[in-house]
């Protein structure tokens, strides 16, 4: 007895129990906290990096103008190394714009594939769309570079001809988004189909025996349930869109002035041209590259925020 | 379950007939010329426009005629095959029949033609190694001035060539400068001899470490190839002493006033010649620096004015 | 039922199935043209091979007694034979789609069965069918090499009495090295990943009070998201490189740095979606089991986590998938070295990376790139099996 009344945890904690409940809490909240702070680190990373070309004079070129870099319109004029006119606002813009479409199409494609492969498929063939959807996860985004470069392009370089367009070889806004698209609709369906099937079965059964059909609980009750964990699947698909860029720069043409907001002209992504030349370049125009991932992670941070309000609007149901 | 199927099947069919449906039609030579072009730090661009004497656009986008189209090497290559309006410009070892290669000035884009000086558009391929001060060891600054000499060997050059880029002259073999490399004849394979900068060069500096390394006390060649200015940073600039450090570095473009290295630590290894290509379509079989000139400044927007 | 009822239904259910249809069809025109790329170099010589071809330098003495043996009948029309040296060559592709010269045939009697090695002189030097001839390099005449073909290369050798030295190597190419450094790195990733990331979930979902401070780690995390991998591979180069490089053998960027960056990369998807799931658990089987006198801790792990198990497993096969597809940021945390002795503390490529390396070298080689792919395609397979068959297990005990 004696013994056990000098037991610290004696004097903290009413019972064993809640010391491992105090220890296992603590523990997985550093856990936690390491999870979220390595955002910390990266920002600070690239903060650094990305601020140089605007506060130092780049060895004698000058600073760059925040405001011009954000609004501008041509990515760079003048000289390469000897300028510092850059500009990446029509990149930002092209950027959302891609990211905009390529989520309108695989959104309802992916969710309604979801859906079917949770409640209406026969549960051997949605065991084998799931593993087809797992595999696509799966595959380099190089690869669905080469997809979009071998079929895409061509396909989009005669749709274009049908019209009467005489496009660059394909490589447009049009081929972008569809690569994009391709490239989330895995992360889409797949996370989709996680929250549909985690919708308890009470709430469909209380539907159905209120004289809903099958296909009414599906789109009425199910979706609307399941709205949380699809609104994830949402924002890691945009996060993907936006931060991808092997397989874009394959497709998009890489324009250096715009905006392009014509389906069969050529664009650029904040990413693709983060990538381009980045492993060739020097100076100022490697610097302003970190800048631009500076913008990039912005935007992220802007788009998450409206997507987490708009989920948060919306999500009036409760799942929990 | 028949009915899932069953629109599997259409859909699958529809969309084979529409992928299906490009329409052979007649090359149409008042159609727009698409520009496609390397970006502003690719050593491929700096040699085709400083070869087609466009100098202030070799790192200047905004010179060049609008809607041009930026890719890399494949890029090009892969969009000359679709774009039957496209015309671009690749290396020469990545030349093969899917698309038109044009003669320049007249002249046919072949290896024979580059070395007897005749055909004008190439870049350099350069290396660069550390500062001779900066070697950890002698065996390592040994093992790498000993693969420099190798380089501008008979041996060195055959292997250049077998890998499709052009090699400088020469009339020595290693057998005849081994013995002034006493390095080669001790056991080096616990010596890792690590290679960087260009990817451009990547196979053929593989296929030289790998040929020579059993000349040299089979040391460890460890490539790890990131891009032309990585070849100097790593050497002798701001990485030197970083954990990405490399022994030997290359880069497929001229160095930059800015990558001036201590003496004897830099030189030529080969030619890469640069050929601009068409769609197989196309009427046009050969181009002038000045038409390309013109054709990339915006002087020339649809194929008559290249064609009359 | 109303007939609009029904109609209405069977729009809806239209709706479904053809955008059930639309995604697998342009998943399998995916798949199918990667295999339709590929199919033609996957053989087993490529997953077994290692990629560095070892080379052999050979000489020969003054006095050779030549082969002088009759152009076996046995050879097809395709194979280049020299009488004089008793050997036939043949070209062929190697696995980087370029021409080289191979030894299909070589004479008992051949004087290149018994040549002395250039390298080392206690050594000699046999050249044996399969080997790849690079050059043959002559005292008074250019070499022949491989691009000028094999038949050049026999007549070279049928004039020449004397060679100064025949360059010769084994079948490189081989993806063995990135094979075992892809599965190496999903191991060694989800080890550092998995725990954390589900902690953190459960942490955030079971234990935190739902205010600003949880609110903010939330987003904190998402935002991690939509971070370009090519950032994440700057940070691994500049944070975990240097903190490996320190507490570790290891010399210079490395499979742990490139592990612990993929760790990093897969933390949100494994939060999410285990958050996800552990959301839908009902609340009332959380009371219950406090009811029954049990404590958080075994609440959580003993009711709410099995439940949770079909949500972190397919987090945990989004996170394979991830790793084994990811290049752009391994290029930067470990390299783009290619190897064939692995080492944890050293560096090599995973096949996406190997698959990168191949698409930005001039020319890029496609086919083997969609080789690859086909492999990556196996090996997700092969993992995606067994996790469901660990899972099915463990649901089955705990169920």
């Amino acid at each position: 007895m004696e013994l056990l009344k000098k037991n610290p945890f004696r004097d903290k904690f009413n019972s064993k129990k809640e010391a491992i409940d105090y220890f296992v809490r603590t523990f997985f909240m550093i856990s936690a906290i390491i999870s979220s702070s390595f955002i910390i680190i990266i920002v600070v990373f690239i903060a650094k990096e990305g601020i140089k070309p605007f506060i130092t004079d780049n060895n004698g070129i000058g600073s760059v103008n925040l405001f011009s870099f954000i609004t501008g319109k041509v990515w760079l004029e003048g000289t390469a190394f000897l300028s510092n006119l850059y500009g990446v606002g029509f990149i930002i813009i092209n950027t959302l714009y891609i990211s905009f479409f390529a989520l309108l199409i695989s959104m309802p494609i992916g969710v309604l594939t979801a859906l079917f492969i949770a409640k209406i498929a026969p549960k051997k063939i949605a065991e084998f769309l799931r593993t087809v959807v797992e595999l696509l996860a799966a595959i380099p985004s190089i690869v669905y570079g080469l997809f979009g470069s071998g079929i895409i392009l061509v396909f989009v370089y005669n749709f274009a001809k049908i019209f009467g367009i005489q496009s660059k070889g394909g490589n447009s806004v049009l081929a972008t988004v569809l690569v994009l698209a391709l490239m989330i609709l895995p992360t889409i369906t797949a996370l989709s189909e996680v929250a549909i099937r985690s919708v308890r079965s009470e709430i469909e059964h209380g539907s159905l025996a209120l004289g809903a059909t099958k296909t009414q609980t599906n789109f009425k009750i199910v979706l609307l349930s399941a709205k949380s964990g699809i609104f994830t699947a949402a924002i890691l698909g945009v996060g993907r869109a936006l931060g991808e860029a092997t397989a874009v720069s394959l497709v998009a043409g890489n324009a250096r002035s715009g905006p392009s907001f014509g389906f069969f002209e050529t664009t650029s992504t904040l990413t693709s041209t983060m990538l381009q030349g980045l492993k060739e370049t020097v100076g100022i125009d490697y610097d302003i590259r970190f800048s631009v991932g500076l913008v990039l992670m912005v935007v992220i941070l802007l788009t998450n925020l409206m997507l987490n309000f708009a989920k948060k609007r919306v999500g009036n149901i409760n799942v929990k | 379950m028949k009915k899932i199927w069953l629109i599997v099947v259409v859909a699958i069919i529809l969309v084979g007939l529409t992928a299906c449906n490009s329409t052979e039609e007649t090359w149409d030579s008042s159609s727009n010329i698409t520009v496609y072009t390397r970006d502003t730090s690719s050593g491929t661009r700096a040699g085709f426009m400083s070869g087609i004497g466009f100098n202030e656009a070799k790192e200047d986008d905004s010179l060049l005629v609008n809607g041009f189209v930026i890719k890399d090497n494949t890029g090009i290559l892969t969009s000359m095959e679709i774009d039957e309006y496209g015309i671009g410009f690749i290396s020469l070892a990545s030349l093969n029949n899917t698309v038109k290669g044009l003669n320049y000035e007249g002249v046919e884009p072949t290896i024979a033609n580059v070395i007897n000086n005749t055909y004008g558009l190439k870049r350099p391929f350069n290396y660069v190694i550390r500062s001779l001060d900066d070697f950890e060891n002698e065996t390592e600054k040994g093992i790498t001035l000993a693969f420099i000499a190798f380089l501008g060997t008979t041996d060195g050059l055959d292997i250049i060539m077998n890998k499709g880029a052009i090699p400088l002259d020469s009339t020595q073999t290693w057998d005849d400068i081994k013995n002034e490399y006493a390095v080669c004849n001790q056991d080096n394979s616990n010596t890792t001899i690590k290679i960087g900068g260009s990817d451009s060069i990547e196979k053929i500096a593989l296929a030289l470490t790998e040929a020579f390394a059993p000349k040299c006390g089979d040391f460890i060649p460890e490539h790890d190839h990131t891009g032309s200015s990585d070849g100097f940073k790593r050497t002798q600039g701001s990485e030197k002493d970083s954990d990405n450090y490399k022994h030997i570095g290359f880069a497929s473009r001229p160095f930059k006033d800015s990558e001036q290295g201590s003496v004897d630590t830099q030189g030529q290894l080969a030619w890469d010649a640069i050929v601009v290509i068409v769609h197989l379509s196309n009427q046009l079989n050969n181009v002038s620096a000045e038409e390309l000139k013109k054709i990339y400044n915006g002087e020339f927007l649809i194929w008559n004015d290249v064609l009359d | 039922m109303s007939n609009k009822r029904i109609r209405i239904d069977r729009f809806y259910q239209f709706m479904t199935y053809s955008a059930a249809s639309i995604a697998v069809i342009i998943l399998s025109m995916i798949i199918i043209f990667v295999i339709s790329n590929g199919s033609g170099l996957l053989n087993f010589g490529l997953v077994v091979n290692d990629y560095h071809a070892k080379f052999y330098n050979g000489g020969i003495d003054n006095n050779i007694t030549f082969s002088q043996t009759e152009r076996p009948e046995s050879l097809t029309s395709e194979i280049y034979y020299s009488e004089k040296w008793g050997i036939g060559l043949i070209e062929e592709e190697n696995r980087e789609g370029n021409t080289i010269i191979s030894v299909e045939y070589i004479d008992i009697d051949s004087p290149l069965r018994n040549m002395r090695d250039k390298n080392n002189d206690n050594n000699s030097l046999s050249l044996s069918e399969g080997s790849i001839v690079s050059s043959i390099k002559f005292y008074d005449k250019n070499s022949a090499l491989t691009i000028h073909g094999a038949e050049h290369m026999i007549n070279e050798l049928d004039t020449s009495d004397d060679f100064r030295e025949i360059v010769y190597s084994s079948l490189g190419g081989g993806v063995r090295g990135s094979i075992i450094t892809t599965l190496y790195i999903i191991g060694l990733t989800l080890l550092i990943a998995l725990p954390i990331g589900i902690f953190t979930a459960i942490y955030i979902n079971e234990f935190a009070k739902k205010n600003r401070v949880t609110s903010l780690i939330r987003s904190m995390i998402e935002v991690l998201t939509g971070v370009p991998s090519i950032i994440f591979g700057l940070m691994g180069l500049a944070v975990f490189v240097p903190l490996t490089v320190k507490y570790t053998q290891a010399d210079s960027a490395n499979l742990l740095s490139g592990s612990l960056t993929l760790a990093v990369i897969l933390l949100p998807i494994i939060i999410r979606s285990t958050e996800e799931s552990l959301k839908v658990v009902p609340d009332d089987f959380r009371t219950a089991s406090l009811a029954l006198g049990a404590n958080h801790t075994q609440t959580t792990f003993k009711v709410v986590l099995p439940s949770a198990l079909p949500g972190i497993m397919t987090a945990t096969l989004l996170a394979i998938g991830r790793i084994i597809g990811e290049s752009a940021a391994l290029i930067f945390a470990i390299g783009t070295a290619i190897k064939d002795d692995i080492s944890i503390f050293g560096k090599s490529t995973t096949l996406s990376v190997h698959i990168w390396s191949l698409m930005t070298d001039e020319p890029a080689n496609i086919e083997l790139a969609s080789t690859i792919a086909i492999i990556i395609l196996i090996i997700v397979l092969v993992l995606n099996l067994i996790v469901k068959l660990i899972a099915k297990r463990f649901t089955k005990n705990f169920g």
